[in-house]
């Protein structure tokens, strides 16, 4: 620690002179020097939080002045919502005793890596893949095509199927052909959609209508379609490569 | 409190009082309401008077004031002035002026308008008769001062008597022996009630009982003192609050007593350390050691198809019956050994047979890892156990994990890429490593707050921390991502630690508890409760039955993992305890705190065997050496101690201490168990680690001074 560099006592303030004594009655003696600011820092915001709880106490209970019960309440309440301490030790004494009852589970040899079921884990992906979309131009006709929703739509990571919510997906997905547990395959599904189409079509039927995927369409623009899956960066990024429009208020449409 | 009612209902039906008892019935359904306190005194003399006879109220009296006490603590009084009032109509003016002043006494100091001055009295006059008893009583009942003390002030202070309290503080706090002085810093801040409230270790003192140790023959002294004189006030605390363990013997020297005591809760009771302890390790798994030729060098030979024997672990082959203080194998349910646990152990072997066997003649070459423009944020160090890997936990909530072998950190592959490669190549466990990702060093965010603890798993996949966010963090040392976050404290977790077999892991918080937790378990498996103060050190036993607890109490607890009881406490620190370590053969514990001293315990017995002295600030690391000869201890004084653990251990062997009283002589010997002073340049040393190889490797952050 730093040798302890305060203020001498004639040029500090008085309640930085305060606070270094109630600082030394309790035994700390080497301490930083912003420790004080810090603590002066921390009565004021606690002594106002207070004393405005007091004053809303006080004119909730119509009295004029403000007086030491207000306060009290104020203290107490404070207290329990900030300042928890630690269960007391009856109540502790009693969970362990339940806890400890219970006798050890046996493991199960051989079962791999030991951890909680999957929704304890921290494993699942925090993310998920935005599906390419282009305004088409100059195709003949407007195709209503619902939007794929694809990604971490639940918070079960180990299947890499579609976004479940989504009967469209699936049923895009069979017309296509395509196996619906994907493998770390990556497939392309040509879908030129058009925006407003996609608005309406969504909140209202949640079955595809109309979803012939022309094989016509199938050319130059792929647009790669990919689930959630750590393998599947490498196809996102090669599909921000080719073409990619931020549409950012597709964001929380879908799902 | 219905307790308290029926007692006193009991009571009075004995000392044939119908009327107050009927009176009292009554009322006790009006409990609570607030009964003038006038009708206290005179009241108060009847209701003692009225039983007549000497032996009826002298265990009436008892009685009464066991049931007053608890009734003036649980009710505030209330019940007191309850019962009183009752009587008050039963007795009349049946005043005995006898019992008078033994009366108001008992009762002036649990009311209200009582007269809290007198507890100054009370107390000098204990100090003046302690200190005029014969010399070998008096260190025994000095023991007295401190809790009465701590009680009759927290009294003082329960019941708002502030000014008094204070006087009564400041006129008796210089007396307390200078190892309590942290404890009456803390006390001196709670002034009034509603300090109290938020302080759960003086409120846990407070209901707990003190335990003192004194001979038989000083505590009849004192018994008859304060029956006699008009002491019964303080007799009424020592009952309620005071724990006399009573043994049959000398009584002990003021040495002895100060070795022992130190703890919040008083010194351990003989039968708390009297269960059974299976302190021997568990049976290794004998495999055939496939013999490398290249590597040995000679000392096998391959054209002697004969003589080839598998190379056994030197413990495990001395002897094919049961080890009576080892547990049973399947004691606990343990992880069964997989291929790379047995190839580590292989290794392990084969490094243990170049051990480099030390002794006073022969200390360690100690290697010191010093973590560089850490400004002060190093908190927590880890080695794993074939000293390949350093892990360092900071106060800025990272964790940063290095390297210490020339090998770097790799981690797997991405799923794509694994399904490319070739599953059955010999080298697959290098193949699945992303070569990309080689670096040095790994940080791994998460936590909220700094990292107290950091503990490597044994099978070096896993990595556990700790931290001041209230939760433990395992993270996965292939992926360098975290795993899991396991909530269960919501207080600061102060230590955690892998058990030596994987899958277990203990940790210590804020909370008082400690607890057990499985990998594959949300919650813990066993909590163990117990503690006055923060839990600050957890380590488990060798053999992983067993867990040993440090905290701010002063005591080091050992639990039992397979039911969770207490089976030893540990008393004799003056400040809270940072480390610990189990002797290799799991007999013995080293303990190190703040007070500098490092003391040796003797597991299966329960009791303290050595005191090592020369530090002279908290010693946050202790190690034993690989087969337990020497300890090494590093504290906050920037220095490493090596000392002879074989010699510090060897007059046990005799077994001839009395075991039943449990007292130790210990020889002031710690000079001579020094074996070297090692100091580093303003550095202290926060971790400890013999390699397999028996070098000492050390770490801490250099702080700039």
């Amino acid at each position: 620690m730093e040798a302890p560099k305060m203020a001498s006592p004639k040029s500090a303030p008085k309640d930085a002179q305060v606070m270094a004594q109630i600082l030394k009655d309790m035994g700390i003696t080497e301490y930083e020097p912003r420790v004080i600011n810090q603590m002066l820092e921390f009565t004021y915001r606690y002594v106002t939080t207070i004393l405005e709880d007091a004053k809303i106490y006080s004119s909730h209970a119509k009295k004029s002045n403000v007086d030491a019960d207000d306060v009290r309440l104020a203290i107490q309440c404070r207290t329990d919502q900030s300042f928890t301490s630690p269960p007391p030790r009856d109540f502790l004494l009693d969970i362990a005793r339940q806890k400890n009852q219970t006798p050890l589970p046996l493991i199960k040899p051989y079962s791999g890596p030991r951890l909680p079921p999957d929704r304890y884990c921290l494993t699942a992906p925090n993310y998920r893949l935005k599906s390419l979309q282009k305004k088409v131009s100059s195709s003949a006709g407007r195709i209503t095509v619902p939007r794929l929703s694809v990604g971490a739509v639940s918070s079960r990571p180990s299947t890499p199927t579609l976004g479940t919510p989504s009967a469209q997906a699936v049923s895009v997905s069979t017309k296509v052909g395509t196996p619906v547990s994907l493998t770390g395959q990556r497939f392309t599904v040509q879908i030129p959609s058009s925006q407003a189409a996609v608005k309406s079509a969504t909140p209202t039927t949640p079955t595809v209508q109309n979803v012939l995927i022309n094989p016509s369409l199938i050319g130059p623009k792929n647009i790669l379609i990919t689930t959630n899956m750590v393998s599947s960066q490498n196809a996102a990024g090669e599909g921000g490569a080719l073409k990619r429009k931020h549409e950012d208020d597709d964001d929380y449409d879908n799902l | 409190d219905r307790q308290t009612l029926l007692a006193v209902l009991q009571f009075l039906r004995r000392s044939n009082l119908r009327e107050s008892e009927e009176i009292l019935r009554r009322e006790a359904r009006l409990l609570g309401d607030d009964l003038g306190a006038a009708a206290l005194s005179p009241a108060g003399t009847g209701l003692l008077g009225a039983p007549g006879g000497d032996a009826d109220s002298t265990g009436g009296e008892a009685l009464l004031s066991r049931v007053t006490a608890a009734a003036a603590i649980a009710i505030g009084g209330s019940a007191a002035t309850l019962l009183l009032c009752a009587d008050a109509f039963a007795v009349g003016g049946a005043v005995v002026v006898e019992d008078q002043p033994d009366v108001s006494a008992v009762l002036s100091a649990y009311n209200q308008q009582g007269d809290p001055t007198l507890y100054e009295e009370y107390y000098s006059g204990l100090k003046h008769f302690i200190e005029c008893s014969l010399d070998c009583h008096r260190a025994e009942l000095s023991q007295l001062f401190y809790p009465l003390f701590v009680h009759m002030y927290l009294e003082l202070v329960y019941n708002q008597h502030e000014s008094e309290a204070k006087s009564f503080f400041e006129r008796f706090h210089g007396d307390q022996e200078c190892y309590y002085q942290d404890d009456l810093r803390v006390l001196s801040s709670l002034t009034k009630k509603e300090h109290m409230k938020g302080n759960e270790t003086m409120l846990d003192f407070r209901t707990s009982k003190f335990v003192l140790r004194i001979s038989r023959d000083s505590y009849q002294l004192l018994k008859r003192h304060l029956q006699e004189k008009q002491n019964n006030q303080i007799w009424n605390i020592v009952q309620e609050h005071l724990y006399i363990d009573i043994f049959d013997g000398m009584p002990r020297s003021k040495q002895q007593i100060d070795a022992m005591v130190g703890s919040l809760a008083g010194e351990a009771k003989r039968e708390a350390n009297k269960a059974k302890v299976f302190f021997g390790l568990l049976k290794e798994p004998e495999f055939d050691v496939p013999l490398d030729d290249e590597d040995e060098e000679g000392e096998n030979e391959e054209g002697k198809p004969k003589k080839k024997k598998p190379k056994k672990d030197s413990v495990g082959s001395k002897s094919k019956k049961q080890d009576p203080n080892a547990p049973p194998q399947n004691r606990i349910p343990l992880p069964e050994l997989k291929d790379s646990d047995k190839l580590d152990k292989v290794m392990n072997m084969k490094e243990a047979a170049r051990r480099v066997r030390l002794g006073p003649e022969c200390l360690p070459s100690i290697c010191f890892y010093t973590f560089l423009n850490a400004y002060q944020g190093l908190t927590a160090v880890d080695i794993t156990d074939d000293s390949s890997m350093i892990v360092g936990g900071f106060a800025d909530s990272t964790v940063r994990v290095w390297s210490v072998t020339p090998k770097k950190l790799r981690s797997v592959k991405t799923a794509a890429d694994l399904s490319l490669i070739d599953k059955e190549s010999d080298d697959v466990l290098e193949r699945i490593m992303d070569e990309k990702t080689a670096s040095e060093l790994k940080i791994l965010y998460g936590h909220s707050g700094p990292v107290y603890g950091t503990s490597f798993s044994p099978d070096r996949n896993y990595l556990l921390s700790c931290s001041e966010d209230g939760t433990v963090r395992l993270w996965s040392l292939q992926t360098f991502t975290c795993l899991v976050g396991y909530k269960g404290h919501n207080y600061p977790v102060w230590d955690t630690q892998f058990s030596p077999y994987g899958y277990y892991f203990v940790s210590g918080g804020h909370d008082r508890v400690a607890r057990l937790w499985a990998t594959d378990h949300y919650q813990p498996l066993r909590i163990f409760a117990g503690h006055l103060a923060d839990v600050t050190c957890t380590r488990f036993h060798p053999n992983s039955n067993y867990i040993a607890t440090g905290s701010a109490d002063r005591t080091v607890r050992l639990w039992d993992v397979l039911n969770g009881n207490c089976v030893r406490i540990f008393t004799g620190h003056k400040g809270p305890i940072h480390s610990l370590a189990f002797s290799p053969n799991g007999r013995f514990l080293a303990t190190g705190a703040t007070d500098g001293r490092v003391l040796l315990w003797d597991i299966g017995h329960g009791l303290m065997v050595g005191e090592l002295k020369g530090h002279t600030d908290t010693v946050y690391a202790l190690r034993f050496s690989r087969d337990g000869e020497i300890l090494a201890s590093g504290s906050m004084d920037n220095t490493v101690r090596l000392w002879d653990a074989v010699k510090a251990f060897e007059d046990l062997e005799t077994d001839d201490f009395t075991t039943a009283t449990g007292h130790i002589n210990l020889p002031e010997n710690s000079q001579d168990l020094l074996l070297g002073t090692y100091m580093t340049k303003s550095t202290p040393v926060i971790h400890l680690h013999f390699t397999r190889r028996n070098l000492l490797l050390a770490a801490g952050a250099y702080s700039s001074q």
